[in-house]
């Protein structure tokens, strides 16, 4: 027998969660528990303990069971939907992969000609009735770059924005 | 174009067939609502007076039982789907105690039951606040588990995550410890 048990003290504890303690017990068991300190001391907590439980559990006032069932479901459907976007998460950043790799390779192959482009955007665009006669014409290119640079930002922002939104 | 025209049974509570096997499929609203009725109460005493704080019981019952919901629960009945249901608020609990906190649980005094309990029967129960305060929180919760709730040491140790054979020694001290403080009047 372990040092810290009583070899009654399951006796005592099925009697006591059966609630036959201390009436349906023999005379012989109470006088032992009045004698031992482990089964007394199992009787005293044990009797503390439901007692408080009795009491304690008419104290709440509980939420609806509705009310807990409908936000398990909330829940419940939000992890769906959760689950649900990572693949398409996963395409969303496939996507962009590529497409950052295609600009990269004609980038790359046009690497001579990107000058010429530049240089030809005012003309196409038109942007020569926007600038003042007076600005010199090789200077234009530094305006359009950092605004073409400010659009592409702002742009970026504005569909993370959009996508943060949805 | 928004995500409920794209996946409408998602939205439309469909979300078990999107999941897989799901918890719910095991309990409808009203199995749920009488198994609630039945256990709500008792789950409630168990987290109000192992925490000491009766506001964190209600929120800690609730997240409990949203939880035990949304989980894949065993399904072998009630008494099972209980023990999960205590297993879920100790880690609930758990996870509680570890996080920084503003003020320590230990701070809530122990009248705020002391005044909803008007018919205290007898001079241990009356004692058992001041003696439940003194002990540790996995003290109290062996001890609830054990003595209120009647679970036998292995339950205990499914609930708790202790180990199986560890518990039967702790017990024993956290019990010895309480039935002095009870004799003694709370007074360690």
């Amino acid at each position: 027998m372990s040092p810290f048990t009583c070899a009654r003290e399951r006796e005592v504890s099925d009697l006591l969660h059966r609630g036959h303690w201390p009436q349906a017990c023999s005379e012989e068991l109470r006088t032992h528990v009045g004698s031992c300190r482990t089964c007394s001391d199992l009787v005293l907590v044990t009797e503390s303990l439901q007692e408080s439980r009795r009491q304690t559990a008419q104290l709440p006032r509980l939420e609806p069971a509705g009310a807990i069932w409908w936000r398990a479901q909330l829940r419940r459907r939000n992890a769906a939907i959760d689950q649900m976007s990572r693949p398409i998460l996963g395409a969303q950043i496939f996507a962009l992969a590529m497409a950052l790799l295609v600009i990269g390779a004609l980038a790359i192959w046009q690497a001579g000609n990107w000058s010429a482009w530049l240089a030809d955007l005012p003309g196409v665009l038109h942007l020569g009735a926007l600038i003042p006669s007076s600005f010199p014409e090789n200077g234009i290119l530094w305006i359009i770059v950092p605004v073409l640079a400010t659009i592409a930002l702002l742009s970026g922002i504005v569909v993370y924005i959009a996508s943060e939104k949805q | 174009m928004s995500w409920e025209s794209i996946i409408p049974n998602v939205l439309a509570g469909d979300a078990q067939s999107l999941a897989g096997s799901s918890p719910a499929s095991a309990m409808d609203n009203e199995q749920f609502a009488a198994f609630y009725a039945r256990s709500a109460r008792s789950l409630w005493a168990y987290l109000a007076r192992v925490s000491r704080d009766p506001s964190l019981a209600d929120d800690l019952t609730q997240e409990a039982y949203v939880r035990f919901l949304c989980a894949h629960h065993p399904e072998d009945g009630e008494v099972a789907a209980r023990r999960y249901l205590f297993k879920i608020a100790t880690n609930l609990l758990r996870d509680h105690w570890r996080r920084p906190q503003s003020s320590s649980i230990d701070e809530v005094p122990e009248h705020i039951f002391a005044a909803k309990e008007p018919g205290t029967h007898s001079d241990s129960v009356a004692m058992l606040a001041p003696a439940m305060a003194q002990m540790r929180p996995r003290d109290r919760q062996l001890l609830w588990l054990a003595y209120a709730e009647g679970y036998s040491h292995h339950e205990i140790a499914q609930i708790t995550g202790l180990a199986s054979a560890s518990i039967r020694l702790l017990l024993f001290r956290a019990r010895r410890k309480m039935a002095r403080l009870l004799r003694s009047g709370g007074e360690a």
